[in-house]
């Protein structure tokens, strides 16, 4: 790469740096304030202490909608990726259709939530499926399929053609194909995109506001806890959403960047 | 197992992908035990030829027999045949012991039994050692003897191999080369071997089908087809060759005159009866070898001619001169070679020569 001259790398360094800061400093404040006491809405710096999160742990709300978005998030993951997975293997390699099918799976996740969150509460309710968790299971599935099917499909294209016709030629039936040469192929990118499809299930907000029933997940347990006030255990549970899902993120890209299989279990 | 029982016969083989042609009405027998090269240049058809017998796509006309069986609609993974692919396909998850042993384990053969004989094939590949690498952990060549060895281990009828050399670099090719030879000798299994490089085809192989946009030209020992080839293709495709265009005389015997801008020449037509049934005037190239032309005394009589050295290039063992022969109207361009001499050639550059080469080392194809 040709080296630009030195005065413009200085500026671009700087305008970096301050794009930077600006973009994701507000993500450090509630972080860093969880650690100090909170007295008349003002974070006081001199007294770090951890009392805010024992706050979050005896709050038994919080502790309920942390069970539920477990339990949301996990039956979105199994659903999306057995879904996600035979979709990518159906349509992979066939032409007709495809386009349209990508169109369908992809529209939930580009639309805006509000919009799709009516859409399917419109939905539950002319065919009469009252409001509960399964329905927010399934309107989780429907937004983070596209991620899941992406990333198999992906996957499934990168894959070398030969390998497949490889173990026919080796006297493999189709079903012996699929379970010890393309699944175990496929198993890493299904293991990126349920993580992909959790920390998404995790952080929805607005689809799960419009169609969930009583119940109500973390997200939306933090919306209502904003309506009354800003408290201190809000700066503790936005922290350790944040730092749980920056490691799923981490966790996605260790799956889903292709690296030699093999030097990494030497 | 005699070389002469015929295993695979392909019937007027017709091969379209959509609406395009691309294999005409192909006849091909491997006879059992052979080494048999399938040699042509790009896009030719060899791989389609491979893929037809392997079963990897189905035919659009004709039949594939083995033994005097039609197979054609056998699928893949019934037909007693296995392939070497040309990028390897070695299973990325699995090691080199899980790759070779997969045919069996596929067939549900006892574990003891896959052991022993997937240490018995790495035995043969030379690759005990690395029975429990993964391919990533492999080189080229390395990798190349594990897709032999998985190959082979079901004991197929035919090995089909698709230029398994070519992502080789020089030396390591003329290892695999002999290695390959002497495996299948050792094995005595039939081999069906695609390549577009004509070394590696003279080098290894019993006999050689030459294949040109879609058609066999040519089947035969590497030595016929250098020696006989049976058409203007197959006589420049295959190694080196002066071609000289004219036209037919007589018949004389065993030999047969041509009328070239170089005069006549006469060549041998011995065992081609062909060329002893054209008739006479038929347009047709008198073709010799660039080794078969040496200097001559006088430009009198048969087969003789003078040219001008135009070029000399030194190639090791030998030394090629480039020579324009004939009037200037119908120039033409030869080669010829002669072993070098520590002392120099007896050639010089810009020199006009005598030039002839012996009827027997002159052959006819026609045009
Ligand atoms: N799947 C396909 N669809 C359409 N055309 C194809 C397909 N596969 C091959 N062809 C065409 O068939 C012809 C023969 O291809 P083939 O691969 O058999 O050639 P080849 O002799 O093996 O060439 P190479 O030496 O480059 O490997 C080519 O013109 C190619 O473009
Ligand atoms: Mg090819």
């Amino acid at each position: 790469m040709n080296a630009l001259p030195r005065p413009s790398t200085i500026f671009l360094a700087v305008i970096t740096t301050l794009v930077a800061v600006l973009l994701y400093s507000p993500l450090f404040v509630p972080i860093v304030s969880s650690f100090f006491t909170i007295s008349h809405g003002d974070v006081d710096w001199s007294s770090p202490t951890l009392s805010t999160y024992r706050a979050l742990a005896e709050n038994h709300d919080i502790l309920a909608a942390l069970r539920t978005t477990l339990i949301v998030g996990l039956c979105t993951v199994v659903l999306s990726v057995v879904s996600g997975t035979l979709l990518a293997l159906y349509y992979h390699g066939r032409r007709s259709g495809r386009s349209i099918l990508q169109f369908i799976i992809f529209l939930p996740f580009l639309m805006p939530p509000i919009i799709s969150g009516l859409a399917l509460l419109i939905f539950f309710r002319e065919i009469g499926l009252e409001r509960s968790l399964l329905t927010v299971v399934i309107g989780h599935t429907v937004f983070v399929l596209a991620i899941v099917y992406r990333t198999v499909l992906m996957r499934l294209q990168s894959m070398s053609r030969t390998l497949v016709e490889a173990s026919y030629d080796l006297g493999a039936t189709g079903w012996q194909t699929f379970w010890r040469i393309i699944l175990p192929n496929l198993s890493s990118a299904m293991v990126g995109g349920a993580i992909l499809a959790f920390a998404l299930s995790f952080d929805e907000t607005m689809i799960t506001i419009l169609v969930t029933g009583t119940q109500s997940t973390l997200p939306v347990r933090l919306w209502a806890m904003m309506r009354l006030g800003f408290s201190p255990d809000i700066n503790a549970l936005v922290a350790l959403i944040l730092m749980f899902t920056v490691l799923l993120c981490v966790l996605a890209a260790r799956f889903l960047i292709p690296r030699q299989m093999a030097t990494e279990r030497s | 197992m005699s070389q002469n029982t015929d295993l695979l016969t392909l019937r007027s083989v017709s091969k379209s992908y959509g609406t395009v042609p691309v294999l005409h009405d192909i006849d091909l027998s491997v006879r059992d035990g052979e080494f048999l090269t399938v040699l042509g240049p790009s896009g030719s058809g060899k791989t389609t030829v491979l893929r037809l017998i392997g079963g990897l796509e189905p035919l659009t006309a004709g039949e594939i027999r083995l033994d005097g069986q039609d197979i054609s609609r056998m699928p893949i993974n019934k037909r007693p045949f296995n392939t070497v692919f040309q990028d390897y396909a070695l299973f990325p998850h699995m090691t080199v012991s899980g790759n070779v042993g997969y045919g069996l384990s596929v067939r549900h053969v006892q574990r003891k039994e896959i052991a022993r004989r997937v240490a018995e094939a790495l035995e043969l590949v030379q690759l005990g050692r690395f029975a429990d690498r993964f391919p990533a952990q492999l080189s080229g060549g390395q990798r190349q003897r594990v897709a032999l060895a998985r190959a082979l281990i079901c004991q197929p009828r035919l090995i089909l191999l698709d230029e398994p050399l070519a992502a080789l670099d020089l030396e390591l090719r003329r290892q695999m080369q002999e290695f390959l030879k002497s495996i299948q000798r050792e094995i005595k299994t039939t081999f069906l071997f695609v390549t577009h490089d004509q070394e590696e085809a003279i080098g290894m192989a019993d006999r050689i089908c030459v294949m040109q946009a879609g058609h066999i030209r040519q089947l035969g020992t590497p030595h016929e087809l250098y020696y006989k080839p049976n058409c203007e293709f197959v006589a420049r495709f295959f190694g080196e060759n002066n071609l000289v265009a004219g036209k037919l005389g007589p018949v004389q015997g065993e030999q047969r005159p041509i009328e070239t801008a170089l005069g006549r020449l006469i060549c041998s037509i011995s065992g081609q009866p062909h060329l002893k049934a054209a008739p006479d005037g038929a347009s047709a190239f008198a073709a010799f070898r660039p080794e078969a032309l040496h200097l001559a005394d006088s430009t009198d009589g048969d087969n003789r001619f003078s040219g001008t050295i135009a070029d000399l290039a030194f190639a090791g063992s030998s030394t090629v001169a480039t020579i324009t022969a004939g009037a200037d109207t119908a120039a033409q361009r030869l080669r010829l070679r002669t072993p070098s001499r520590i002392d120099g050639s007896a050639l010089r550059s810009g020199e006009t020569v005598s030039l002839s080469f012996a009827p027997h080392e002159g052959h006819l194809v026609l045009a």
